[in-house]
């Protein structure tokens, strides 16, 4: 017999898993695209979009909706899938990943319901979701504002900008989930231009931060119900990954951040993700 | 706040702008914050600049300082814009523009967000402080900006109007502005200002001088003194670049046969640029464009350095004799 929490967490699995299964699927219908960076975030979006976020995906710009930014956007792969199972789009819009006019390109386009920026240039999130936060807390309403960031994205000093402007604005409102899977485009990120110490950075300058496995359910659940992690302070939420969870072969390689997708590719994908329970 | 003034018949924005549009702006912010809760001004430490240190300390909510970091106040004001806040981004305009280019194109620009960008020290009212302080490229950066409108209003009295006529916009807009000394007024104090709407200054029908921002007063000069002498220059204030006033350049290119462009601005690009582009596709018309050639400009005093470059009553003259002879 399991309890309700141990429901919950066993059917967020499920729902990452679906995030996975869709990625793929998504990639084979386009013929290439962002794998790696789109797996390792899946159970963090899955926590976000199944359990976390406030959100009417009937009325996808209903105004107390909680907002998410996926700033590193080239994982729009599992955003589609999340907004899809969540109900925003279609599932059939995951068969026009890449497409002839489609709404659902290689990038978040704010155009596509439940799509709060449009990003894919790195280092945009962050500043974005702090002006979001910033209206909230301006008009006086209780909306919280998530926005994910890429380990390699953090390269980009607009970030550090925005790093100093939120713990400056107090903004206990905005949560930022970093998805550390540890390798970018060319190689792992500690070899090209590291982060480290990436925890007492974020902490000095002015955030409130925690670490937890982003593979790890209860964790990350345990995480955003503890939202905010500091009365006056942003949250950062430091998710250690790794790239392409999930398909053996994809994983924690740098081949595997954007790769061509056959249908031999696919199905081997597609068999060791499995159906789930 | 639109009260007039007793003693001069001037309402207290035009008192107070001192002639500088900067300050112009700056006293729009106020007025327009003032008509809607939703605006909200940024300042990338440009209080002083723009004259907001008195609506900072009236309205401390209504400001957000950015510091010196214009990407990430771009950015901000894009994530405002989506939430139904209103934000005016108050800048120098060489920063706001180069530097945060990513910011204003992705965030702003490409997500269609109603951001008001006002750029102060446009074109070389810096001219002392070097090509890094310069902005004679803006305008032809914002053109190519799908969804933007970019105003160069010609004095502080049409900038107190461009700036609270961006109310009625659903997209993003730029806005350039002067720096820190007095722009001769050539508008009028209740003049009606329509975004898209160039503004007839002279009549004439033997040639048009297109001007925009500081070079409007110049052309006035030069088409006065022109006029004295029986020929009839036709002025047009566009200072409305983008949406470009297609009718008013298109009749002028057919009354008269003949357009001068002048700005203060590399001549590919901007003003001259877009008046070129429209002509060539639809009237193929006799043209001079009087603006900065391609280089980075010298240093020295701002009218100094105008002259040096052609940018001058002298050099519109000589422009409007070529087309003439």
């Amino acid at each position: 017999m399991t309890s309700n929490y141990e429901a919950k967490i066993n059917a967020l699995r499920e729902d990452a898993l679906n995030i996975r299964r869709n990625v793929w699927r998504a990639l084979r219908g386009a013929g290439s695209g962002h794998m790696g960076g789109s797996c390792s975030a899946a159970d963090l979006l899955a926590a976000l979009y199944f359990d976390h976020l406030r959100l009417r995906p009937q009325e996808p710009n209903w105004p107390g909706r909680d907002r998410f930014v996926l700033s590193k956007g080239h994982a729009n792969a599992a955003l589609g899938a999340a907004l899809a199972r969540a109900g925003f789009i279609d599932d059939s819009v995951l068969d026009q990943f890449y497409a002839y006019q489609s709404p659902f390109g290689m990038h978040p386009d704010i155009k596509m319901p439940g799509v709060e920026m449009s990003t894919g240039g790195l280092g945009h999130g962050l500043s974005v979701a702090i002006g979001m936060a910033l209206g909230a807390r301006m008009q006086g309403k209780d909306f919280r504002t998530v926005v994910m960031l890429g380990d390699g994205e953090l390269q980009e000093g607009s970030n550090w900008e925005g790093a100093m402007a939120a713990a400056q604005f107090k903004l206990s409102n905005l949560t930022a989930i970093l998805d550390y899977n540890k390798i970018q485009q060319s190689g792992p990120v500690a070899e090209m231009q590291d982060l480290e110490p990436l925890a007492e950075k974020f902490t000095a300058f002015g955030w409130a931060v925690r670490e937890i496995d982003g593979h790890d359910m209860a964790a990350i659940v345990e995480a955003l119900d503890a939202l905010p992690h500091a009365a006056d302070k942003p949250s950062m939420i430091i998710a250690h990954t790794v790239k392409g969870k999930g398909v053996s072969f994809a994983e924690d390689s740098f081949l595997w951040h954007n790769n061509l997708v056959t249908d031999e590719v696919y199905e081997k994908a597609m068999a060791e993700l499995g159906d789930g329970a | 706040m639109t009260g007039a003034k007793p003693d001069t018949g001037r309402p207290e924005w035009d008192v107070k702008s001192e002639d500088q549009s900067r300050l112009a702006f700056g006293l729009a912010v106020g007025e327009l914050a003032r008509r809607d809760d939703k605006v909200v001004a940024i300042s990338a430490d440009t209080i002083d600049l723009f004259g907001l240190r008195g609506f900072l300390e009236a309205s401390p909510h209504r400001l957000i300082e950015a510091g010196i970091a214009e990407q990430s106040a771009m950015g901000m004001a894009s994530g405002l814009a989506t939430t139904g806040m209103r934000p005016i981004l108050c800048g120098y305009a060489p920063f706001i523009t180069t530097r945060s280019l990513e910011q204003l194109r992705n965030d702003v620009a490409y997500a269609n967000q109603r951001v008001v960008i006002g750029a102060a020290c446009g074109g070389i009212v810096l001219a002392m402080a070097g090509g890094t302080h310069h902005a004679v490229e803006d305008l032809a950066i914002m053109r190519n900006m799908p969804n933007m409108t970019v105003i160069v209003p010609a004095d502080a009295r049409q900038t107190w109007h461009a700036a609270l006529a961006t109310e009625q916009l659903d997209g993003p807009s730029y806005i350039r502005l002067g720096g820190k000394f007095a722009e001769p007024p050539v508008t009028e104090i209740a003049a009606d200002f329509q975004i898209g709407k160039a503004e007839q200054m002279r009549p004439g029908g033997d040639i048009t001088v297109i001007a925009c921002g500081c070079m409007v007063p110049p052309a006035i000069a030069a088409a006065d003194a022109l006029t004295g002498e029986g020929i009839g220059v036709r002025i047009l204030n566009m200072h409305t670049i983008k949406p470009l006033d297609r009718e008013a350049v298109l009749a002028a290119a057919a009354d008269t046969g003949a357009i001068v462009t002048a700005e203060e601005h590399r001549t590919s690009g901007g003003l001259g640029g877009a008046v070129a582009e429209l002509l060539a596709r639809e009237q193929p018309t006799a043209m001079r464009m009087v603006g900065m050639p391609d280089e980075f400009a010298i240093v020295g005093p701002t009218a100094r350095v105008r002259e040096h470059y052609g940018m001058s009553q002298q050099a519109i003259d000589t422009a409007c004799r070529e087309l003439l002879a």
